[in-house]
């Protein structure tokens, strides 16, 4: 086990390099100059040659590369925005509750929905729950979330008056300027992002549950099982949902890791303050420090949430735990 | 398996109660929103959206964008500025921080501002000259790192200046302060000197407030609010100056902006009064409707002019544009009226001149055509010369708007005769490509001009004035360098009052009659929706926004 966690771990470092690396040379590739940009209109030469300078712009990218990396591991720190000099770090620490809030909240409501709908869909193929479930999922997996975003919230916030049109509340009272905090208000102000960002998810995991659930249904073991007598809630329970379920607890994981790295859709139209919006941004604004910075907490995410699938399926399923 | 179940449970708890939660508090709130009063008043928290933006810094001397102007000039206590009134009374500078205008010395390159006594800062310290001492030292100051000050060219015109930025001195030679006296030296004279310490740039800033490269977030201000918060990318909140006694507006208690909010979201929350008004403005493609339902400047629906025209260049430093000729049979086949229907309902007023309503100098004049594209007069104009003409390189930016602009002018052109070769432009790149004296461009259709600070030299000399051309990163694209011109602006920006009035009303007409660089074809307009409860709707044409201050609610 010791050895699988090391070589995972040696894994993980190599990913980060790679795509830290590969996003410095996209950024190197577009031929915009983001010292021009900060240093206004009408600079002149020498005022741009300033500007970047003070944003170390003038290095090769190698060196620039290199003093990223050393910023990070000396410094912990993953440097400052081109456009409002923040530190990046402040920005994803801001940024991740709120984005982990939207993805964490969201698949509490796509398995709630997908797991029963998926299982009795399964139980019943072509029954009328089925049929309806299954359009269900053609409208989730077409609709975009910005068209779902924007219905919801012209019917439930515009017409019904029923939840806010777009915004975001923290959940812990007491940040400085908040205009409205607490459980309870996040709780409202998340309703419709949380649907939105749910439905394509739910979409996909109602047909996952659905298939896997009928294929373990034809296993030999669940037939040995009934035949051995056993109630068919125990069938349904022990045999069948235990190992329908290892492919959506992998899927989960690559799911959760990767959309902690920006639900930009969702983040967007509800003016979530989080890290997809965040990313959109500084994309429009060439501001190198932030998207990098977004890259390298979206890496980090899918590795841990990856590394933690590897070893929870190991747990889960003893015929693959690693020797 | 117990505490699967037992997880699963809460799982399912957890759920059903933020939703009862939710819409309980939806119904709470709709309520109370219902039972809102109609009618000005002060008081109350005016909200403000901020759509796909957000203040680059709220820090007066490193704040670039425009939109941070309007929000800082509620903070800003300059020594002169513009008053929260409409129309033209409200483009006339006036002494706010000053007791009068400053007195200049007979060689036009000294200038003594006396400080109004009596006027505090938000944590009711004293303002005295040396606050403005400071924000001029930190405009130029080299540990800003700021920008705002060398696109004036600050540092030239002020004695010491230079060497200030460059860190060989410590303070800037020629600012001294004494007391409630700000003395100011030029390197030679400059009558926009006045207009220039109008921008919120140049505001009270405490002779403490420490250089700082990421800019302030919160700060003492002398005008009638201060920042009280400010969050990057979620919100900034403003509240009432405490020790404020001027006359300027300060009604509601607490303006909140809310930045990044998506704009037709944004246009849905300003209508269900969730939100107070977008300071963007409202979606272009919404205004008509709006319009429709609530009429022009009545109530709800806001449109005013601003300080902006949109032009397109001509790259008079090579062919087929150094031909005079040919740049006035550009003007006539050029279809102003299509150009600004792009822009949508109430987007702009057409025009073929280069000053705005408003600003000293404007004085409304028609020479090319304004109802349509008049091809015949372009070939006339042109002659022969068209046929033969070099093969425009037309670069345009690569958005949807700017190609269907590009689209339109290239037709245009090629109904009058020219030949046009289509060039689409990355906007990442296209400064780089029309801002290089060397480009090989011809024709762009993207370009235009806000006012820096509202004076008519900030149009006619800064785009004009062919002796700034540099390597790279020029802002005016035709490479235009007349020396009978050049002479004229000099002259023009010498005058004052009246005289500089007329003079720049003149150059303003004559740049079109004799030169023609460019084909201005709109005074962009503003529009703006603001929820049922948003009253003193008063609009500035320099900032293209309404004063905060003044709005009120509830």
């Amino acid at each position: 086990m010791t050895q699988f966690l090391i070589r995972r771990l040696f894994w993980a470092v190599f990913l980060f390099f790679v795509a830290t690396i590969i996003t410095y040379l996209i950024f190197w590739v577009i031929p915009a100059d983001p010292a021009a940009l900060a240093a206004g209109k009408a600079a002149s030469p020498a005022d741009i040659l300033r500007v970047r300078h003070f944003l170390h712009l003038d290095r090769p990218i190698w060196e620039q590369y290199y003093y990223f990396v050393q910023n990070l591991v000396v410094h912990r720190s993953l440097g400052m925005s081109f456009v409002n000099r923040e530190s990046v770090d402040s920005i994803i620490g801001k940024d991740a509750p709120v984005t982990a809030s939207l993805v964490f909240g969201g698949a509490v409501f796509w398995l709630s929905l997908s797991i029963p709908v998926g299982i009795l869909s399964a139980l019943r193929p072509r029954s009328i729950l089925d049929r309806i479930t299954m359009t269900f999922v053609l409208i989730g997996i077409s609709a975009h979330p910005v068209w779902i975003g924007l219905i919801l919230s012209f019917l439930f916030g515009y017409k019904l008056h029923l939840t806010p049109i777009a915004g975001y509340c923290n959940f812990i009272p007491g940040s400085p300027g908040a205009q409205c905090e607490g459980p309870v208000q996040w709780a409202y102000h998340m309703i419709l992002p949380w649907i939105t960002f749910m439905i394509l998810f739910a979409a996909l995991y109602v047909r996952l549950v659905r298939a896997n659930v009928m294929e373990t249904m034809s296993e030999d073991y669940v037939r040995t099982a009934r035949a051995k007598g056993a109630s068919e809630r125990r069938v349904m329970v022990h045999h069948v949902l235990r190992n329908s379920m290892l492919p959506v607890v992998t899927i989960l994981g690559m799911d959760l890791g990767l959309a902690l790295g920006g639900a930009i859709f969702t983040e967007t139209i509800f003016n979530l303050p989080g890290l997809g919006r965040e990313v959109i941004s500084a994309y429009n604004a060439d501001d190198l420090p932030v998207i990098t910075g977004v890259v390298v907490f979206s890496t980090i995410c899918v590795i841990i949430f990856n590394l933690i699938v590897d070893v929870t399926y190991g747990f889960l399923d003893p015929r693959i735990r690693p020797s | 398996m117990r505490r699967k179940q037992l997880l699963s449970m809460f799982m399912l708890v957890l759920g059903v109660s933020l939703l009862v939660a939710a819409m309980t508090v939806g119904a709470a709130s709709s309520a109370t929103q219902k039972a809102g009063k109609t009618g000005a008043a002060k008081g109350g928290t005016l909200k403000l959206n901020e759509s796909s933006e957000d203040f680059d810094y709220v820090d007066p001397q490193i704040a670039y964008r425009t939109d941070d102007w309007s929000m800082l000039n509620v903070t800003a206590m300059p020594l002169v500025g513009f008053p929260e009134k409409s129309g033209v009374a409200g483009t006339q500078l006036y002494p706010i921080g000053a007791t009068s205008f400053p007195t200049v010395s007979k060689d036009g390159k000294t200038y003594t501002f006396k400080i109004r006594p009596g006027m505090k800062f938000s944590d009711g310290s004293p303002v005295t000259a040396a606050a403005y001492q400071r924000a001029i030292e930190r405009v130029l100051s080299p540990k800003m790192g700021s920008p705002v000050g060398v696109n004036i060219h600050l540092q030239d015109e002020i004695v010491g200046g230079a060497a200030f930025l460059s860190g060989k001195s410590a303070h800037i030679s020629g600012v001294s302060a004494k007391g409630q006296v700000l003395t100011v030296h030029l390197t030679s004279p400059n009558a926009t000197f006045v207009t220039q310490m109008g921008m919120q740039w140049f505001t009270a800033t405490k002779p403490n407030t420490p250089y700082s490269s990421q800019g302030l977030n919160t700060f003492p201000s002398a005008g009638p609010y201060y920042i009280s918060s400010r969050d990057p990318g979620r919100s900034t909140v403003l509240k009432r100056n405490p020790y404020y006694k001027g006359s300027r507006p300060a009604n509601p208690d607490e303006i909140v902006f809310t930045p990044n909010v998506d704009p037709d979201q944004s246009l849905l929350q300003v209508k269900a009064g969730q939100a107070d008004l977008d300071i963007v403005g409202n979606v272009p493609t919404s205004s008509a409707d709006l319009a429709k339902t609530y009429g022009v400047n009545k109530g709800r629906f806001w449109v005013g002019a601003s300080s902006c025209v949109e032009y397109m260049s001509m790259n008079t430093s090579r062919p087929p544009f150094n031909n005079l000729a040919l740049r006035k049979a550009a003007n006539w086949a050029i279809d102003r009226p299509a150009q600004v229907r792009l822009l949508g309902a109430f987007g702009g007023q057409r025009t073929d001149q280069l000053l705005v309503p408003g600003i000293p100098g404007y004085k409304p004049y028609n020479v090319y055509a304004l109802k349509g594209a008049d091809v015949a007069k372009a070939k006339q104009v042109g002659g022969s010369a068209i046929a033969s003409a070099a093969t425009i390189n037309f670069v345009h930016t690569t958005s949807a708007v700017s190609t269907n602009r590009a689209q339109i002018a290239e037709y245009n052109l090629k109904q009058a005769g020219f030949h046009v070769t289509d060039v689409p432009t990355p906007a990442t790149t296209f400064y780089q490509v029309v801002g290089a004296k060397d480009t090989t461009y011809n024709f762009t259709s993207n370009g235009g001009w806000c006012a820096d600070y509202f004076d008519p030299y900030d149009y006619l000399n800064v785009l004009f004035d062919g002796r700034t051309i540099q390597a790279n990163n020029n802002v005016f694209y035709t490479y235009f360098n007349n020396a009978t011109w050049n002479s004229q602006i000099d002259k023009a920006a010498l005058l004052s009052g009246a005289a500089r009035a007329s003079a720049y009303a003149k150059l303003d007409q004559e740049l079109m009659v004799k030169y023609a660089p460019v084909v201005p074809y709109v005074v962009v307009t503003e529009h703006f929706l603001t929820a049922a409860r948003v009253h003193n709707w008063i609009y500035s044409t320099y900032f293209g926004d309404p004063y905060y201050n003044a709005l009120t609610v509830g």
